[in-house]
């Protein structure tokens, strides 16, 4: 659904701002050198750090601080030239050293925004409080047999960011485009995979009510780790649904963190303002602050890759693609770098964005992967695109290849010669093969004779079944035309 | 009885000379160990066997022409806060019984690197939380020069180790005095180098921001050959400077002539100064001036504030740093609890002592919302205006002479007010706030206990401390001097 497409709540204005939590692309964690894994057996990536033994001490990982600069300035946000890791203390058993490194008071960067399509259709800006870095948390995993907790530290010490909003969300909706477009941001620029399955992008939102016109924020409620695009629009409108009942009913919102049951599409208060926990922050000892270089920041930038938003207007322009399209075309960097090519090396940017959409895209939905994992070479594509243009192959024999082609790969024409796919254009051929036609079908070239066009259509696929699609259809039309009226 | 072994000086010239062997002085040092332990008890674990392995590969080095440095082959103990890997890192508590290090410190590499041969492990009190080495979960350390008194804290083992003649070298750790007070109390030398010049990495954290590692030893020459192998970058550790390996050793000319040595002015008027020690420090001053030195007046408003800045910062510091000690993956664990929030409780209550529970309090209410500002970030800008007044003082002088402690080594059990027992520290901290090298080095005696004179230098200055400390011990004797025999 369209995020213009929402409407509004009739009784009160929703404010929502989002906390997104996204997993660096790095080989290694945040500040040692155990690998970041997935789906590996637990206590498999855990160094002396990871364990907090005595006398382990941080050192940043570099690489990390790049991709999140990259993010940072992928979202227009300002890199502040020195910024401060910080504990956040607390005490639970997947947080080994007792703390989490973060940063609290001078975080790496502030102040930027992403663009989204706002409630009247046009573009919307939606505000970055910060961007800043921190270390994951292990995972703990309660076994409901035995009541034993098992703790796996795999996860701990893996680089996030975490990308605070500023209450800029009308509705749950905005909500998800949002996240989608962030997502998309991160992901063109390479700071993360941000697969939300891995838990690599995650999400905390929160949610408050006021009356339409009012200017203060109403009290709000945090709705934590919601983890699909999906339960992030639901849970909130559970949520604004929950507040609006309650504000209706007379009473006040508590100030309060909540979790979303998604299978029984309920809000749960996990706990109260009152008792939350004071994290007692203060600037690590063991790390120094992280200071950038203007240079290095402004190499970073001018390192960026084109973004969706610039791209997809560049589609618009040189492709000659509508809105919508140039969109499904720079969904994700992969597919935009290789329609891009493709059509560079075939020439006709809009015919090749016309098979990406229609044919690769089916293609690859059908095979069930993306792009980056196809075997189709934007090469073969523009190939096997010029077979058509230059009547070799049919667009249909053409267009059956490409889930093929998606899949194995390979040359389009060596495959065309292969399956014997080639266009039957041997004039002496086909003019045998029309001869034959016409004397199966008298009625129809009777009815050709009393001027029924139709009858053309019906002979024309006489031969095209007789050459099962081979047939060039210019020439065969030709010959057609010129035994029946010669 | 088995003797004292000498210096490190006149270990490594015995061993160039062939006079003696590493596994002949590692003998001596067990011996040793064995007579004056069951008094002293300043040793929490020997590892003999291990030892006895480095020093026969010590001594085929030697014999292949091969020595490493000027240490291969001498022994040497670390305080309990110290990592060696496949050795327990107890730092004297219950908390991490049962707990054996993965790693080397990288002291630990670097003196293994030198040859040094690891004797065991020193006593301390526990966290390095203390000033007397009454602290330790495991007892108290005695005073070689008086077994009723104090061996000073927390690095009380390793200094009672060096001054009983056990080995001639001893690393411990400095937060707030922790090696420079012992070292006066037992009449060695004990140094904290500058923030940054000496690895972190493997010493146990008690306050990240002020911890250094350092050596004691009987003499500036000593203390110099030990640094020199133990400083320098370490990658490792993100607050370590970008500093080569110091040479100390060959700064050590015995020149003081030109060099100027400032006296606060403030010195005597802190807490619990005892005139004598004041007037000690004073003569040192003058044996200085007497070979070339000029002293002038100096001024630090700020030292004043020192001990209150230090007790907010550190306790702060060791709050988080010892979080990690929770019973969940390591070290002490509690039984039977019912409850996560159970097994913490019981787990931290009877793995900690009395004054790591009182610090950790401390800390967490230091750091705690609305006392943020009023307590770390106003002790945090104490250490600015504190290393501001050393910035001006350094403009007028070279070093700084202050006494190392208020008093001599006091009777253990005397200071049961923590309170009293953290005005141990009103000289010393102010070196931890602001980042600076500082000694404490023997400057006479009263009534039979050694007195500690501290010198203090610009950030990076290490080796001009230690300059002068050597300067001073060449016109003078008490470092030559030696606790009495235990009957």
């Amino acid at each position: 659904m369209s995020a213009a497409a929402a409407a509004p709540h009739p009784d009160f204005e929703v404010v929502i701002g989002l906390e997104v939590h996204c997993q660096l692309r790095t080989r290694t964690k945040l500040f040692c050198e155990a690998a970041v894994s997935y789906g590996d057996a637990p206590n498999h990536h855990v160094t002396a750090l990871c364990l907090a033994l005595p006398g382990s001490l941080p050192v940043l990982n570099g690489h990390a601080v790049e991709l999140a600069v990259r993010a940072a300035l992928a979202t227009h946000c300002t890199i502040h030239p020195r910024s401060v890791f910080a504990r956040k203390n607390y005490f639970y058993p997947d947080l080994p050293k007792g703390y989490q490194i973060s940063q609290y008071e001078e975080p790496l960067a502030t102040g930027g925004w992403v663009e989204i399509e706002g409630a009247d259709g046009a573009p919307k800006r939606v505000g970055l409080t910060r961007i800043h870095m921190e270390e994951d948390a292990g995972k703990s995993i309660h076994d409901g047999a035995t009541t034993e907790t098992h703790v796996d530290l795999n996860r701990a010490g893996v680089p996030l960011v975490e990308i605070v909003s500023e209450p800029d969300l009308r509705s749950p909706e905005q909500a998800g485009a949002y996240l989608r477009a962030l997502r998309q941001i991160l992901r063109y620029v390479d700071a993360s995979d941000a697969d939300m399955e891995k838990g690599q992008f995650r999400c905390d939102a929160n949610v408050s009510l006021r009356p339409h016109g009012e200017s203060r924020l109403g009290t709000r409620t945090e709705l934590k780790n919601l983890n699909s695009f999906r339960f992030v629009e639901e849970a909130i409108r559970a949520e604004v649904a929950r507040q609006a009942a309650r504000i209706a009913q007379g009473e006040a919102i508590q100030q309060a963190t909540l979790a979303y049951d998604a299978a029984r599409g309920r809000i749960q208060v996990m706990r109260l303002k009152e008792n939350a926990d004071d994290y007692r922050y203060f600037p690590d000892p063991d790390l120094v602050p992280l200071v950038l270089k203007p240079e290095r920041i402004e190499a970073l930038r001018a390192a960026l890759p084109e973004l969706p938003e610039q791209r997809r207007a560049r589609f618009e322009a040189e492709l000659g693609l509508p809105p919508d399209a140039a969109r499904q075309l720079t969904a994700s960097r992969a597919l935009a770098d290789f329609s891009e090519q493709a059509a560079r090396l075939h020439g006709a940017g809009r015919s090749v964005a016309n098979w990406v959409l229609r044919d690769v895209l089916a293609a690859l939905r059908e095979v069930g992967i993306e792009i980056e994992a196809s075997a189709l070479t934007p090469a073969a594509l523009a190939a096997l695109v010029r077979l058509v243009d230059e009547g070799r192959v049919t667009a249909q024999s053409a267009r059956a290849l490409v889930p093929d082609l998606v899949r194995a790969g390979g040359d389009p024409e060596a495959l065309v010669r292969e399956r014997g796919l080639e266009t039957v254009s041997d004039r002496g051929v086909l003019e045998g093969l029309v001869e034959q036609v016409l004397a199966a079908q008298p009625q129809a070239v009777e009815s050709y004779a009393r001027g029924d066009g139709k009858a053309l259509n019906f002979l024309m696929g006489q031969i095209m079944k007789k050459t099962r699609g081979q047939a060039d259809p210019a020439a065969v039309r030709a010959l057609l035309v010129s035994k029946l009226e010669g | 009885m088995a003797g004292p072994l000498g210096s490190v000086v006149e270990l490594g010239a015995a061993l160039d000379a062939g006079e003696t062997s590493a596994l002949a002085l590692l003998e001596a040092a067990l011996a040793r160990a064995a007579a004056v332990e069951p008094d002293l008890q300043a040793l929490r674990g020997l590892r003999a066997d291990a030892a006895r392995a480095e020093a026969e590969a010590a001594d085929a080095r030697r014999a292949q022409g091969a020595r490493r440095s000027a240490l291969d082959g001498v022994p040497i103990v670390l305080k309990d806060n110290i990592a060696q890997r496949g050795e327990p890192t107890g730092c004297a508590s219950r908390i991490l019984e049962g707990y054996r290090s993965p790693f080397d410190a990288t002291v630990v590499a670097r003196l293994r690197d030198a040859g040094a041969v690891i004797l065991g492990r020193a006593n301390m009190d526990e966290f390095a939380m203390g000033s007397s080495c009454e602290n330790s979960a495991y007892g108290p350390t005695r005073n070689p020069w008086d077994p009723e008194r104090s061996p000073g804290g927390s690095s009380g083992g390793s200094a009672a180790a060096v001054a009983a003649g056990i080995v001639p070298a001893a690393l411990g750790s400095d937060t707030g005095g922790s090696i420079r007070q012992p070292a006066a109390f037992t009449g060695l030398v004990g140094m904290k180098p500058t923030y940054g010049r000496v690895s972190r990495l493997g010493l146990v954290a008690f306050a990240s921001s002020l911890d250094q590692i350092g050596p004691l030893t009987h003499t500036a020459r000593d203390c110099a050959w030990v640094l020199d192998a133990i400083s320098g970058h370490d990658p490792g550790d993100s607050t370590s400077l970008p500093e080569p390996p110091l040479l100390c050793a060959e700064a050590l000319d015995g020149d003081v002539s030109g060099l100027v040595v400032g006296l606060p002015r403030e010195t005597a008027g802190l807490e619990g100064a005892d005139p004598r020690v004041l007037a000690r420090v004073q003569a040192a001053v003058e044996t200085l001036e007497g070979a070339g030195a000029k002293c002038v007046e100096v001024s630090l408003p700020h030292m004043r504030y020192g001990i209150a800045a230090y007790y907010l910062v550190a306790t702060a510091e060791a709050s988080s740093n010892l979080a990690r000690f929770d019973g969940v993956r390591y070290g002490h664990r509690a039984q039977g609890a019912h409850s996560l929030t159970e097994m913490y409780e019981r787990t931290r209550s009877e793995g900690f002592g009395a004054e790591v529970k009182r610090r950790i309090l401390l800390g967490t209410y230091v750091l705690s919302a609305g006392y943020y500002d009023a307590y770390y970030r106003k002790a945090q800008k104490l250490r600015t205006l504190l290393r501001a007044d050393f910035e001006r003082a350094f403009e007028g002088c070279d070093v700084i002479a202050t006494p190392t402690a208020p008093e001599t080594a006091f009777p253990l059990g005397a200071k049961a007010d923590p309170l009293a027992m953290y005005l141990s520290d009103v000289y010393t901290v102010s070196a931890n706030l602001a980042g600076l090298p500082a000694v404490s080095l023997p400057c006479g005696f009263e009534d039979g206990l050694p007195v500690g004179l501290q010198l203090l230098g610009r950030p990076l200055e290490d080796a001009t401390v230690l300059r002068v400390a050597d300067a001073y011990q060449r016109l003078t004797d008490f470092h030559l001097a030696r606790p009495p025999e235990p009957a």
